[in-house]
């Protein structure tokens, strides 16, 4: 193999893939990424074995071939590096040369046979969207996945395509955040996948702005084309809780909220909380929100935002990160709060098919 | 086969075996003796593990030529007189079988003077016969020496161990003598080498003469009065061990067992240390002599109590108390002998001077941590004396130590700064404190500070419930349902969202808000497993929460691998307030603590 390449191609590419490796693992060859000279470009693979992701970069490739290198030693060395352009060359022995202007390392590497084949996607059926919409709707749903262990089926975010639309949701059982697009597909096509949190938040990082995605889904495996990057990822096996019977059918009261000044008056707050989930109350009264938090020991802090609002009073406690969570990601000026009373769930809207529920937390 | 009366040698033969099973017991009978004769100074030699000679002299009442003839006759003692004496014993020995079934099993001779002027008698005892007596100038005092011991009785002397080994019961039943009487002087010299030369004085300095300072900084004053008395000291749990050979009681003044103090011992440190560990205890029961039967066992191994309630409670309650006491528990600091704190309890609860502070240290990776309130109590150090005055009124009144302002300082967490060194295999946290390093399992810490923070909350009545969106039904299997059923209401009122779904099934549709992590299925069993060991135990006072409490940390804390630098030092912090820092609610340590000075022995830097 040799090759000649763009630096800054070279990183964008390795950036792409080096999230993936492993930090910690038995297997030695999972800490290198696979690298493959082809025609006129260069292929940089890694995996964990739960997940791959593969890179397509321009090069000028003089002999193709392959072999591996360890990631993190070669994006640190490119990052260093000079010159505009790389040459990588292997020489005898799994080492690779890497010459860029006056510079020359020679790093050993294993031979690209031993490293795991990325699972290639069938001929099934492809969903296409848009790759900021799909980014958009992860980024609304999945801080709401459980991270607890034992209920694995919590621990990513669902993929429901069915009814001519694509709903995503994510819950831990204490909060529920979902959010639908309409896209097409075929009538045979409708699928539930599980994708998990790691493979969430690679997408995250890695959807560009632009351009189409195509997801393809197997049994249990679901590869994601974008860009010049194709991701396989497994997915999480079981069958997800019927979220529909937790969206309470209606609310006694809607209150409108303007969603910066929220998330302000709850980061001041919670200054005075010591343990995350210490209780905000949230006192909707006339034309005023009243939020407060009390620990013991510490303090107190009471925090006003005025609101549009004049039916019936409610106090309500909820978890003050429950809260903020979905403020956080969305963009809309405006959210909705619907309320009943101070026992039943809470729910979170704006204007666009986005919803989120929270239970509140009782005080004896 | 005709039934005879054994004569008096054989009978003493047999009465040898119970009395004396080995030369320690030897050694333990003759020091009794020296000490019912009010002897202040008492020396043991001893030859070849005890085999070839056991010797103890004392500067006791001694006795006269009458008296030492009849010392030897079965049941003579100078003890007891009628029946009820045996009633109300006060002396360590009464039974009058010692001297005969030693000498009847041995090459026996004894010196004794009653009087100052020197007029002495020696009699000598060979197997049970008498050699020899005569007239012979004697210091005031007695001297018993055995030699040969079991020489005529070789199936006896077949069992006898190694002399290592021989010696090594001469000397713990010799430590438990002078534990039990710190004011006499004593030595036990080995084959002419001298083992331990202890001089008459406090308590504390006899644990320091036997066990070293550095042992004894591990030791937390008890004193507790409930009918009994009890003193002495407990160690912390840090410095338990795989076995029980640093656990002594007395009782009356007595070394002995009784199957209650054992079981309260189990209790006082249960969730402090594994069930397989044995913190260090030397405890005196002073009770009313009628209350305790010694006549159980013929070597007074084992006493029973005639109402065991009272003992078990003072035991429990005595050692709790001690260690809540507001020293640094178990993190003995780079002190030398001077602040002993067993001598001066107040000088080391007052901090060592960090030497660095948050100011001189270049980043926020140290901290100082606040005062904790229930440890900045001013001490109330007992001084036990030895038995016969029982030293538990003086802990009533806080002793003022002479440094006064100190005992009161912000003493608080177990250190006074520490600095986060990092975390190893992932796991484990390496903290550099002021003496030394401690390794936290973060784990254990962080089921410690989630479990105090659930109880105070609970006691409070300040519980907060986190609503489930969606209720999870869990079948239990009969028995843990039954535990579960029964406990319902008090698992409503401590703030899980409980009720029956028919059959063995419950639902769940609200966690306490900060187990809201918990899986619900792992907890209920949980639940039924720690409310049923908690059962099985018995218990007083708030052993049902503090069951559901535990179970319910030990399904939410999970196992996170690497923490980062903040979450490290929050828990570090939070951990710095609990009250029982050192264990997990389940009894396993949270921290273990390294000295410098340990670091340095072990690099040989002297």
């Amino acid at each position: 193999m040799k090759v000649k390449i763009e630096r800054t191609a070279l990183i964008a590419g390795l950036q792409m893939v080096q999230n993936v490796v492993s930090l910690r693992s038995t297997l030695p060859i999972l800490y290198n990424v696979l690298i493959r000279a082809d025609k006129d470009s260069l292929f940089l693979t890694t995996t964990d074995l739960d997940m791959s992701v593969r890179c397509q970069v321009k090069a000028e490739v003089e002999k193709a071939g392959a072999t591996t290198l360890p990631a993190r030693r070669l994006f640190n060395i490119v990052r260093e590096l000079g010159d505009s352009h790389v040459e990588l060359k292997l020489e005898d022995n799994n080492s690779t040369s890497v010459s860029c202007g006056s510079s020359f390392f020679k790093i050993m590497g294993m031979a690209d046979e031993d490293f795991p084949p990325m699972p290639e996607a069938g001929d099934s059926a492809a969903y296409r969207l848009e790759q900021a919409a799909f980014k958009e709707m992860l980024r609304k749903t999945h801080y709401a996945a459980s991270t607890e262990e034992t209920r694995y089926i919590l621990n990513g975010v669902l993929l429901s395509f069915r009814e001519g639309k694509l709903t995503m949701v994510a819950t831990d059982g204490r909060r529920l955040a979902l959010v639908e697009q309409e896209i097409e597909f075929p009538k045979e096509a409708e699928a539930d996948m599980v994708l998990p949190s790691k493979a969430v938040n690679e997408l995250l990082h890695t959807l560009g702005g632009e351009g189409e995605l195509s997801i393809r889904a197997e049994k249990n495996r679901a590869m994601f084309e974008y860009n010049n990057v194709a991701m396989s990822t497994k997915l999480i096996e079981g069958s997800y809780p019927n979220y529909r019977q937790v969206i309470p059918p209606e609310c006694e009261e809607r209150i409108a909220v303007d969603r910066e000044s929220l998330l302000l008056a709850l980061r001041r707050v919670s200054l005075v909380t010591t343990d995350k989930s210490n209780a905000t109350k949230l006192t909707f009264a006339k034309n005023k929100l009243v939020v407060t938090t009390t620990t013991p020991d510490v303090g107190e802090a009471r925090e006003s935002v005025p609101i549009k609002y004049s039916g019936k009073q409610i106090a309500v406690a909820f978890n003050p990160e429950y809260v903020m969570d979905p403020l956080k990601n969305l963009s809309n000026d405006e959210l909705y709060f619907e309320l009943t009373d101070d026992l039943s769930p809470g729910v979170v809207k704006c204007d666009m098919p986005f919803l989120y529920v929270l239970m509140p937390i009782r005080i004896t | 086969m005709p039934i005879r009366i054994l004569s008096a040698h054989v009978a003493n033969k047999i009465a040898a075996g119970e009395v004396v099973e080995r030369p320690a017991s030897v050694v333990k009978e003759l020091v009794e003796n020296a000490l019912d004769a009010g002897a202040t100074r008492i020396e043991v030699e001893i030859v070849a593990g005890g085999r070839k000679l056991v010797a103890v002299s004392d500067n006791g009442c001694g006795m006269a030529r009458d008296d030492v003839l009849l010392a030897i006759e079965r049941q003579a003692t100078s003890k007891i007189g009628d029946v009820d004496d045996i009633e109300r014993i006060r002396t360590l020995g009464f039974r009058g079988e010692a001297l005969p079934s030693i000498a009847s099993v041995s090459r026996f001779r004894m010196v004794s003077s009653a009087a100052a002027d020197g007029a002495g008698t020696e009699l000598r005892v060979s197997g049970g016969t008498v050699q020899d007596v005569r007239e012979i100038g004697a210091p005031q005092g007695t001297r018993v020496e055995v030699r040969d011991l079991f020489f005529n009785v070789p199936a006896r002397r077949k069992f006898l161990r190694t002399y290592q080994t021989e010696l090594s019961h001469i000397r713990m039943g010799f430590m438990a003598l002078a534990l039990s009487h710190p004011r006499i002087a004593m030595s036990l010299s080995s084959d002419g080498r001298n083992v331990w030369q202890l001089p008459g004085g406090e308590l504390t300095d006899r644990l320091r003469d036997l066990f070293g300072a550095e042992f004894a900084n591990r030791l937390r004053p008890v004193s507790f009065r409930n009918g009994v008395a009890l003193s002495g000291y407990a160690g912390v749990p840090a410095a338990a061990r795989a076995d029980r050979s640093e656990q002594f009681f007395f009782i009356n003044g007595r070394a002995a067992q009784a199957p209650a103090i054992g079981f309260a011992l189990k209790e006082a440190y249960r969730g402090l240390m594994p069930a397989d560990r044995y913190a260090p205890v030397f405890l005196f029961l002073e009770t009313d002599p009628e209350q305790v039967d010694v006549n159980v066992h013929p070597a007074k191994r084992e006493v029973r109590f005639r109402q065991p309630g009272p003992v078990r409670d003072a035991v429990i309650q005595g050692i709790r108390q001690a260690l809540g006491h507001p020293v640094a528990l178990g993190l003995p600091s780079a002190s030398g002998p001077a602040d002993d704190p067993l001598r001066n309890p107040a000088a080391s609860s007052r901090p060592p001077q960090p030497r660095l502070t948050i100011e001189n240290l270049p980043s926020a990776r140290a901290f100082s941590y606040p005062a904790n309130a229930l440890w900045t109590k001013p001490a109330s150090p007992v001084v036990p004396g030895e038995s016969a005055a029982p030293p538990v009124s003086a802990a009533d009144v806080p002793v003022a130590p002479a440094d006064g302002p100190a005992a009161e300082t912000e003493a608080g967490a177990p250190w006074a700064w520490c600095r986060v060194v990092g975390q190893i295999g992932d796991l484990y946290v390496i903290l550099e404190i002021e003496d030394g390093y401690v390794v936290m399992d973060p784990h254990a810490a962080h089921e410690r500070v989630q479990f105090e923070r659930f109880m105070n909350s609970f006691l409070e009545g300040k519980i907060q419930t986190q609503g489930l969106l969606m209720p999870e039904t869990v079948a239990l299997s009969p028995k843990d349902a039954l535990l579960v059923r029964r406990h319902l209401s008090l698992l409503r009122d401590m703030g899980f969202g409980m009720a029956e779904f028919g059959g063995d099934t419950f639902v769940v549709d609200a966690l306490p808000a900060c187990f809201s992590g918990a899986s619900v299925k792992d907890l209920l069993g949980e639940l039924a497993g720690h409310l049923e060991q908690a059962g099985a135990r018995g218990g007083k006072g708030r052993w049902r929460e503090e069951a559901v409490a535990q179970a319910a940390c030990k399904s939410a804390v999970k196992a996170r691998d690497s923490l980062s630098r903040e979450e490290i030092e929050r828990l570090v912090v939070d951990l710095a307030r609990t009250e029982m820092p050192y264990t997990c609610p389940h009894g396993r340590p949270t921290l273990i603590h390294t000295s410098f000075k340990e670091l340095h022995r072990k690099f040989a830097r002297g």
